[in-house]
């Protein structure tokens, strides 16, 4: 029995055999011809093309077939780029007029494009390096005579271990047959992460050597919810591993039920579940059809992973994608959140001693007023197409509110100015997440409609301790229970001004945490959209009375671990 | 020759579907059709998938489509056209 470690990038627990995946990878060797024979190697080249666009409308027409759409594009799109008429005509160049071999000269334009492609700036067509990729070594195969070899007819369930799953692999994917996935390479964010997740299979990605340290039909007992592998496992895991599959597909499953429905609790208490929005991707806005807002729009990926700022018009564009969207729920769009640790190439920020500490988010803002009136802007535009509630990140004192309010106020008189319409209903409130703030709730209620709970940074700024320091691991504690009382000192201020307060943070999504937050009497919590069903099914079961007791015994209780220990014992039959 | 210019103005830019649809269309004409990037003062034949991904055309940028041939003039215009629909985009 050996253990591996990798990458959970798709929750789930398998065992079953290795299937070892080593696809042919062909290699192109320099090689050159005699002039006489040029018009033959055009042919040949011709031939190459011709059977490789075969085998792709062949795996297209079957995909659509099978009413699978979008993966059919794929294909359609490696047959353009197999066609691409720059790529072909220095193909045919490098053939007639350098005598190489067909294989070599597809080898060189395409690493050559592949490069080009590399240095893009926009992460979207890099990643179409990955289908290049696929189309030449399917003409370079093609040219060998070697049949393809994919995932798309496996013979028996099966862990698909690989060094890494091109798109045509992810694509034909036999889905019913593969168990998990283990690769050698890749994060959360890969195209085979991506695919795992939406086919639901358990993906282990990042495992180094993987593919040397297995061998086919080899044992594996894969747990992609911890990220570890177990090869050769014994009886007793592999009884433990298959008892724990049946729990985990029976919680999703159950959980699933839960997804559509409405967010009441056990005594008819509603409690609306709102979703946190990072790159207003129609899969993520998919969601939409099971929530009630969005509690938390991070506006950063507008402004990441390009060398110009984003125009006033093209965050409109974004902005209103996601307003209208939504309709007439509420959408919190949080103003820009950067600077310390977080970088962007379009803009130029000092490295700073204590990032943390540091000129970030609406003091950055206050720094670049241009920046920020451009977003402010932009917000404001976007409000005619939905019931935006704008909210202001990092605040820390009375002063950064007023001072944010009346960057709004510049902001709205310049669209005035051009004669542009805003809706007049736009809400403004603050992000909770310095514990400053907390403790004057009483007097911001005042002046905003409006806060919503940071619990990742509140907790790190109460409690003193970075939360990326692995060394501190122990040290940050999410059930302290000096956070609880300062939450529910936010809470019952906002309450008095009758105003609402919601969570946005990690805590919103955890079912414990979440648990005494409803008791604490937070108006909504926010969170990404994997949470949803399972904080829906947590509520259904809950009374808002075991919810105030919770939440006064968590305050009450001494230490951390003890109100985590209180919180399991309590709520395990609803989880 | 005949030359027409535009912004970009869906979402995507250039890239992905409206991408495909740009060359399919370009592909139909017999001239030679090149696509400029003004802010950088390069170019791309209009008619390869790659050299245009490789170009990079966000939303906002501004390009001039040149043709030289027999239907340059409808071919320019239908490019135009097909970008300043916003490839069906919202």
């Amino acid at each position: 029995m050996t253990e591996y470690k990798g990458n959970p990038v798709s929750e789930g627990i398998a065992v079953g055999k290795v299937y070892l995946y080593q696809p042919y990878v062909p290699e192109a060797v320099e090689g050159e011809i005699p002039e006489a024979e040029v018009p033959q190697v055009i042919a040949r080249y011709e031939a190459m093309l011709e059977g490789a666009k075969k085998e792709l409308e062949a795996i297209r027409r079957r995909l659509e077939e099978a009413g699978d759409g979008d993966k059919a594009k794929i294909f359609t799109a490696h047959q353009d780029i197999l066609f691409d008429v720059a790529m072909d005509e220095e193909i045919r160049d490098k053939i007639s007029y350098d005598l190489l071999t067909p294989e070599w000269a597809v080898h060189r334009v395409y690493e050559k494009f592949m490069k080009m492609l590399g240095k893009a700036k926009d992460p979207l067509i890099r990643e179409r390096v990955a289908d290049l990729r696929d189309v030449k070594n399917r003409l370079l195969r093609v040219a060998a005579g070697v049949p393809e070899k994919n995932l798309a007819a496996l013979a028996e369930p099966v862990v698909v271990v690989a060094h890494d799953l091109l798109p045509s692999d992810t694509a034909t994917l036999d889905r019913k047959n593969v168990l998990a996935i283990v690769t050698e390479v890749g994060g959360a964010t890969s195209h085979s992460a991506i695919i795992a997740r939406s086919y639901e299979i358990p993906a282990l990605l990042g495992v180094p050597g993987v593919t040397e340290k297995l061998s086919h039909g080899q044992e594996a007992a894969v747990d992609a919810l911890e990220g570890v592998l177990i090869a050769d496992p014994s009886p007793e895991q592999k009884a433990e591993f298959s008892a724990r599959r049946e729990a985990f597909l029976a919680r999703r499953a159950q959980e699933k039920k839960f997804l559509a429905v409405e967010p009441r609790m056990a005594d008819g208490t509603v409690v609306p579940v709102h979703l946190n929005v990072g790159s207003a991707s129609d899969q993520e806005l998919a969601a939409e059809k099971y929530t009630d807002g969005v509690g938390l729009f991070r506006t950063e990926f507008v402004y990441m992973g390009r060398e110009q700022l984003p125009t006033e018009e093209e965050q409109y564009e974004i902005y209103k994608k996601v307003l209208a969207a939504f309709g007439d729920r509420p959408v919190t769009l949080r103003t820009l959140d950067i600077g310390g640790d977080k970088k962007l190439p379009c803009m130029e920020l000092p490295v700073e001693e204590n990032p943390f500490l540091g000129n970030r988010a609406l003091r950055l803002c206050f720094s670049m007023p241009e920046v920020f009136l451009t977003q402010l802007r932009a917000a404001l535009r976007a409000s005619v197409h939905g019931n935006l509630w704008i909210m202001f990140p990092m605040v820390g004192s009375l002063d950064d509110i007023r001072r944010a309010k009346e960057y709004l106020e510049k902001a709205k008189a310049q669209l005035e100015e051009r004669g542009i319409p805003y809706s007049p209903d736009v809400k403004v409130g603050i992000m909770v997440e310095i514990p400053s703030i907390a403790l004057v709730a009483d007097l911001a209620a005042k002046e905003v409609d409006f806060a919503s709970i940071g619990t990742n940074d509140l907790t790190q700024y109460s409690i003193a301790v970075d939360r990326m320091n692995p060394a501190l691991g122990e040290y940050y504690q999410n059930y302290h229970p000096a956070l609880f009382r300062l939450i529910g000192y936010v809470v019952s201020s906002f309450a008095k001004e009758g105003k609402p307060v919601s969570v946005c943070g990690e805590m919103g999504g955890d079912p414990l945490a979440a648990a005494v937050l409803v008791g604490l009497g937070m108006s909504k919590l926010s969170m990404g959209a994997a949470s949803v069903a399972r904080i829906k099914k947590l509520l259904s079961g809950l009374t808002m009375e075991k919810a105030k007791e919770l939440a006064a015994r968590a305050c009450a209780l001494p230490t951390s671990s003890q109100v985590e220990e209180y919180l399991k014992t309590e709520l395990s039959p609803l989880l | 020759m005949y030359s027409k210019r535009t912004v970009i103005k869906n979402q995507t830019g250039l890239h992905a579907r409206p991408a495909s649809e740009f060359i399919a269309l370009a592909s139909k004409f017999s001239s030679r059709i090149t696509i400029k990037k003004l802010s950088e003062d390069e170019d791309a034949n209009a008619k390869s998938i790659v050299m245009l991904l490789a170009l990079g055309l966000p939303m906002g940028e501004e390009v001039e489509i040149v043709a030289k041939g027999e239907d340059e003039v409808e071919a320019v215009d239908s490019l135009i056209a097909l970008i300043d629909s916003k490839f069906g985009e919202d």
